[in-house]
């Protein structure tokens, strides 16, 4: 499978159809690996595609970084069917043409949540939280694919709650608050869920602006609930669930349960997915004159 | 802490002003040009500030000045309730209303009737012990100063 891909890319790069595969490499050390700029024909062969390929790379698509303002018409990039899901997002919100990427994918039967549990292979208890109700193991819109693509129906709905949301649903308002201030605690406003983000677009976030200084900087509890309470709701409806936000948390802190949260809430008043069509708006940027609104008095 | 929109609810108050209706006085009003203007960083600003409830009002649906504010706005405080209530924020201290510049009656008794739901759920006190450490120290730099 590797083969193929590497096949491709060595393709594209020789006929200058795109300036840039971005993919996998291996990293330090035998359980990492690490995102690689291939522009050399030479440098194909350090591709790599397996199940500790984690990062999420469309991150380097978005315009908030440096890498799609280099002056390279086309990227090519190799991408797990999650990773897709987040392109497609992101041409449904106008960041990026598409035309102007290469979306090269494979068949994946899930990765590993952290690094430092890979023991050589896959298994459930070093398996991403995310790759246990994947839907996207056969991804959906690519252009290069290695092996017969299958059909798969996508037309049965997909609501699946996860575990730690529904628990903390169950909750009662107070626990639920004592909950996150356990866990807010803990933040020192790193802003590493920010820089993981492939959706986080603003070339100047909200926090870093200081007048006004919507968002305290200082790390004490208040603030850090803002700060939560404001990334959550900027992601409503466009967050893809990659879960990179929570892998990348020094602290530990399940930063994505707002976006678990949130995307069931989004999926239940307008049945909306993200990730899934180029065409279909998000949903706050739309409206229908119908939508609920029971909690209106 | 009332956020409200200027054409619909802001009038509407001020009818209930001049037509010299009683109300609560706990209520404090901002003008915003419509109730899509109504930012969820306001929303969150006001109760780390203190504030133990906040209403949003607007427009009746059709009747936006600006003829759709008001449905962008339903969407945003759709999810922006979920996400207050799964933050553990009691929603029963965010109200959203529909009212038109007319209905200073409906405005009285909205008032009135999130006054004493707020009441009976006293002041939020869980976010407001979320103090700044350093608040004293702060604090202590602008008497000086």
């Amino acid at each position: 499978m590797i083969e193929e891909i590497r096949n491709q890319a060595r393709h594209l790069l020789e006929n200058g159809e795109v300036d840039v595969v971005i993919g996998y490499a291996e990293g330090s050390d035998p359980t990492r690996t690490t995102p690689i700029f291939v522009r050399k024909v030479e440098d194909v062969d350090k591709l790599i595609f397996d199940e500790r390929c984690i990062n999420s790379l469309p991150l380097f698509l978005n315009k908030r970084h440096e890498f799609p303002r280099k002056g390279w018409k086309k990227t090519g990039i190799i991408g797990k069917g999650c990773d897709i899901r987040a392109i497609t997002q992101l041409i449904a919100e106008n960041q990026l043409k598409r035309d102007e990427v290469f979306i090269i994918s494979a068949p994946c039967e899930g990765v590993v949540s952290h690094p430092e549990k890979w023991d050589g292979k896959l298994h459930d208890g070093n398996r991403a939280t995310k790759c246990t109700d994947c839907d996207v193991k056969i991804p959906v819109d690519t252009d290069f694919f290695p092996v017969d693509k299958p059909e798969v129906d996508r037309t049965a709905p997909y609501q699946v709650t996860a575990p730690q949301v529904a628990n903390l649903m169950s909750l009662k308002t107070d626990e639920r608050f004592a909950f996150w201030r356990e866990d807010f605690d803990r933040c020192f406003k790193c802003y590493a869920c920010r820089e993981v983000c492939p959706h986080c677009s603003c070339n100047i976030c909200i926090t870093d602006r200081t007048e006004p200084s919507w968002i305290d900087p200082a790390a004490h509890k208040r603030g850090v609930f803002s700060w939560h309470m404001t990334r959550a709701m900027h992601l409503v409806g466009r967050c893809t669930g990659c879960g990179e936000c929570t892998r990348a948390c020094p602290m530990g802190i399940q930063v994505d349960l707002f976006n678990q949260r949130m995307k069931d809430v989004i999926q239940d008043h307008y049945d909306y997915k993200s990730g899934y069509s180029m065409e279909v708006k998000p949903p706050l940027i739309t409206y229908k004159v119908d939508d609920r609104e029971d909690f209106i008095q | 802490m009332a956020f409200v929109c200027k054409w619909c609810t802001y009038s509407g108050a001020d009818l209930a002003g001049t037509s010299r209706m009683d109300y609560s006085p706990n209520v404090r009003m901002v003008r915003l040009p419509c109730s899509g203007r109504i930012d969820h960083q306001f929303m969150i600003k006001a109760f780390e500030q203190g504030a133990d409830g906040v209403i949003i009002s607007g427009c009746h649906p059709g009747d936006c000045h600006y003829n759709e504010g008001n449905y962008y706005a339903r969407r945003r405080n759709t999810a922006f309730r979920e996400l207050v209530g799964f933050n553990g924020i009691d929603i029963k201290r965010l109200e959203f209303s529909w009212i038109s510049a007319a209905e200073a009656i409906k405005w009285t008794e909205i008032i009135d009737k999130f006054t004493e739901q707020v009441r009976e759920l006293g002041p939020h006190n869980p976010y407001a012990e979320l103090v700044d450490p350093y608040a004293e120290y702060l604090a202590i730099g602008q008497e000086s100063a």
